[in-house]
């Protein structure tokens, strides 16, 4: 496939095509005047994974551009890709998988070229990550406060006793009450909620431009879910921080995003902004998920507006 | 006859219900004085957060949990202060029935699904012919194939193996299905699979308390919705009203932090308010 | 269970190998071609016509010693592991239903057992009950309890706590009922494994005790003690321990191979394994198969 200049419409995306509102270069357009199109700190073009003992591709060809405070949803369910797009991002494609098309960019490097030391250096300081499961991606007999200490000691070259301190700063940038408190715990005396803000501080110690939340909220309670969501949305406000959500749920990446992807059996079937996509799906499986979600949906029961009221 | 229509009796009435855990030092309140019912017929909802005590109620209307005040009547029948004999023979006869959260690990994974279906019919000495033909027709209830009878759980995917376990709770006839978070685990799909069943469930009659953190599915189900706040009942009401009108700060804070497609209820300053507010 | 062992590789070869041992246990005192106790001026010779695996320090025909002494032996280990397993086993399951009391009192006792000095335990019992092989057998057994104890103990507890067995409960079901329909199945395979293990340490415990005195008199042959007297003349014969050794180190290997086979057959994941190998040996006759493939490779 010829990947198209990052300015240019991306065109086709197989194998549907996008609709034409849906096209990132468009959203940029469409931003008030004066405001010149920042460039991506992320972009795809046409990536493709490939199972390489099966010979197949899993991942048929996803495009997208992520520019600065920006936030891009990519909906689906389990096998659907979506979490392969995001490893093959970070460069952690499982064993047996690789990217078989397409280019991936990060800050306008290309990082098929990338060294395994220059990916090191890359991965937490501008490109990071959380996922589902919190307590496991924690070291249960470490203090929470000193492996976010350690990551900063690592990524920023603090000493101890600065980076201890800076621990506490994260700690309290999650919007943590108590952060002193909390950096002397360990993982087992938190909830899930405050693991996944410890996570969240961890992944933004040294700083990124862009971070995946990669199903994040979904093992949370809905008031906990809706908490992090707000941090997610703060720190973007707060930092320009970019971020790419992850998730089943319609709902939560229509909150939060900016452009919507939906796929399929690895297949983009549908892209555009969040608004457009949810109000008027245009893709026959975009429209089930809206219709599914809306048939036992807090949306059946709400009545948005007093003045709107129909029984 | 034209009488005045009675409303039906409760099948499942709950009253007062206080669980208390713990060593006698640092004792905790679970439940507290939580009391609710349920008629033929009727959906309650009950939505809670990870330690408000849903399933501690679930538990102990089932008898798995120890009471420490209150009543618990089920099917005109005061269960508080029965002994293992006699909740055995209670529960032998099926009228309460329970939906587990993970429907893979609330199926034995070396049972067929047939043993699985049969085993509330067996343990109560219902002959194997007929423990047999039950469970073809609950699976069909449930909109499965009796192809999978066969089958080990680990054979199914998530959304089969939760109508399995669903199956398995109606074989009984019970009057009352208690669910804890039944469709948390599952896909859009299959969410609305199991929802639809349940629907279908209400319109034979049955009783089901729908236990989520999920106030959207079971405001989409339920006729009565009730809130579960630290072991407190602090509000019920019909769905409408709970989700539309929601009097108590936790459940305005729940309603206005749900995701819905339109974003959600409350904005964010709102929500900062109503956080403030709670944990003050 | 059995027809799911066979159907492994290592489950027909463990199988066949402890049928062999189990042959032997039975006829061996029968094939001996000598007296294994008649003694001869002909003292540690090598291999010949008369003495196939030669002689030891007092004359004595190997091979006749061998083979005579393997119903002992084999009796042996298959007492202290079953002493073990009902000992230690059942009380292990009972222990997360019959209360708390229970629950202690056995906690403590498998504790104790696990501190006594053995050698001391296994003369006072005998001092008690008099010498002989069963009585040192039962009370390697009582000893060796608390590891069945705890792997079936820790089983239990991890099925008991699971989701399918409450629903069980709900159901009505009574405490027989969950054990022999829920809980066997999980607590089988550790245990079996246990078990293996314990056949094994069971001919090097016959064979210490019979270097004692304990159970078994000296002139009476078992493997383990021809092992030992052989040891001492390595100087003099040094191939002379290399027969009883592989004896029970071939039995050994076959009951440990036996228990992985159990283990790996038993549950949800054995299960799933014989499936595909059904599958591959007879395409097409399971059909289309819409569940995930579990151990993929299979199409």
């Amino acid at each position: 496939m010829t990947a198209p200049s990052r300015t240019a419409r991306p065109g086709a995306v197989p194998p549907v095509p996008a609709p034409p509102e849906s096209l990132p270069g468009d959203r940029a357009d469409r931003r008030p005047a004066g405001d010149a199109p920042a460039p991506p700190v992320l972009s795809l073009r046409g990536v493709r994974v490939t199972d390489r003992t099966g010979g197949r591709d899993v991942v048929h060809g996803v495009t997208f551009a992520l520019a600065p405070g920006r936030t891009v949803g990519i909906v689906g369910e389990s096998g659907s890709g979506k979490t392969l797009t995001c490893r093959a991002v970070l460069g952690i494609l499982p064993e047996g998988f690789e990217v078989g098309g397409g280019t991936i960019e990060i800050e306008g490097t290309d990082i098929a070229t990338l060294t395994p030391a220059r990916w090191t250096a890359l991965r937490g300081a501008v490109i990071s990550a959380v996922f589902q499961d919190p307590a496991s991606y924690l070291d249960p007999s470490v203090t929470v406060g000193a492996q976010i200490a350690e990551v900063v000691r690592v990524k920023l070259g603090l000493k101890r006793r600065a980076a201890r301190r800076r621990a506490v700063e994260l700690l309290d940038a999650v919007r943590l009450r108590d952060p002193e408190l909390v950096g002397g715990q360990y993982p087992y005396e938190l909830s899930g909620g405050m693991l996944q803000r410890v996570l969240i501080a961890a992944a933004i110690a040294a700083g990124p431009r862009v971070l995946i939340a990669d199903e994040a909220t979904t093992a949370l309670d809905v008031t906990v879910q809706a908490e992090i969501l707000d941090l997610l949305a703060d720190l973007r406000e707060r930092t320009g921080l970019a971020l790419v959500v992850v998730s089943h749920d319609l709902a939560v990446v229509a909150q939060l995003c900016d452009e919507v992807l939906v796929m399929r059996h690895g297949e983009v079937v549908e892209q555009g902004p969040a608004d457009a996509v949810l109000r008027d799906p245009r893709h026959e499986y975009t429209r089930l998920l809206v219709t599914e979600h809306e048939r036992y949906g807090l949306e059946k029961v709400l009545t948005p507006e007093p003045s709107k009221e129909t029984p | 006859m034209t009488s005045a229509p009675h409303p039906p009796r409760p099948v499942l009435e709950v009253t007062g219900l206080t669980v208390r855990h713990g060593p006698r030092r640092r004792r905790r309140t679970v439940l507290d004085g939580v009391s609710l019912s349920v008629a033929p017929g009727e959906t309650l909802g009950l939505i809670g957060e990870t330690g408000s005590g849903k399933s501690t109620l679930a538990r102990a209307v089932l008898g798995l949990v120890p009471v420490s005040a209150g009543t618990v009547v089920v099917d005109g029948e005061d269960v508080t202060g029965h002994d293992e004999r006699r909740w055995r023979a209670l529960r032998r006869r099926g009228v309460v029935q329970y939906v587990f959260q993970d429907p893979l690990r609330s199926l034995d994974p070396d049972l067929t699904v047939e043993e699985s279906l049969t085993e509330p019919l067996l343990v109560r000495g219902v002959p194997r012919t007929e423990a047999a033909a039950r469970a073809r027709r609950f699976l069909d209830r449930v909109h499965l194939t009796t192809a999978l009878l066969g089958r080990l759980p680990g054979e199914l995917s998530g959304g089969q193996r939760q109508r399995v376990a669903v199956a398995r709770a109606l074989v009984t006839e019970p009057r009352v299905v208690i669910l804890d978070e039944p469709v948390s685990a599952l896909d859009s799909a299959n969410r609305v699979r199991v929802l639809d069943i349940l629907g279908e469930l209400r319109a034979d009659g049955v009783a089901l308390v729908f236990i989520s953190h999920d106030l959207g599915s079971v405001a989409g189900t339920a006729d009565r919705v009730g809130v579960l706040y630290r072991g407190e009942l602090v509000e019920t009401g019909t769905a409408h009203a709970v989700v539309n009108r929601p009097g108590h700060v936790y459940t305005r804070l729940l309603v206005g932090s749900a995701p819905t497609l339109r974003g959600a209820p409350a904005d964010r300053a709102e929500r900062d308010r109503l956080r403030a507010l709670l944990h003050a | 269970m059995v027809r799911r062992v066979l159907s492994l590789t290592s489950g027909r070869v463990a199988m066949t190998v402890l049928l062999l041992v189990a042959l032997l246990a039975a006829l061996g005192p029968l094939l001996a071609p000598q007296d294994p106790l008649a003694t001869s001026d002909d003292v540690l010779a090598g291999i010949s016509g008369g003495h196939w695996l030669g002689t030891d320090n007092l004359g004595r025909d190997e091979l006749s010693r061998l083979l005579a002494g393997s119903r002992v032996s084999v009796l042996g280990a298959l007492e202290v592991a079953l002493t073990a397993l009902v000992v230690g086993a059942v009380p292990g399951i009972l222990s997360v239903y019959l209360g708390r009391a229970f629950e202690w009192v056995t906690l403590r006792l498998a504790d104790t057992l696990v501190a006594l000095p053995f050698l001391l335990f296994a003369v006072a019992v005998i001092a008690l009950l008099g010498n002989g092989l069963t009585q040192a057998m039962l009370v390697t057994g009582v000893l060796v309890a608390p590891l069945f104890y705890r792997v079936a103990r820790a089983a239990t507890l991890t099925v008991a706590r699971s989701p399918y067995v409450e629903a069980a409960v709900i159901a009505g079901a009574p405490v027989g009922w969950i054990v022999r329909r829920h809980v066997r199945s999980k607590v089988l395979p550790p245990v079996a494994v246990a078990f293996a293990q314990t056949v094994g340490t069971g001919f090097v415990i016959v064979s210490s005790l019979t270097f004692l005195g304990i159970g078994v008199q000296p002139p009476e042959p078992t493997w383990g003690g021809l092992l030992a007297s052989d040891l001492g003349y390595l100087g003099q014969k040094p191939w002379a321990p290399v027969a009883p050794a592989l004896l029970i180190m071939v039995t050994v290997w076959a009951g440990n191979l036996l228990a992985d086979a159990i283990r790996d057959v038993s549950g949800e994941a054995g299960r799933a394994l014989l499936r595909s190998r059904g599958a591959r040996r007879r395409p097409g006759t399971t059909g289309p198969d819409p569940a995930p493939a579990p151990s993929g490779g299979v199409r």
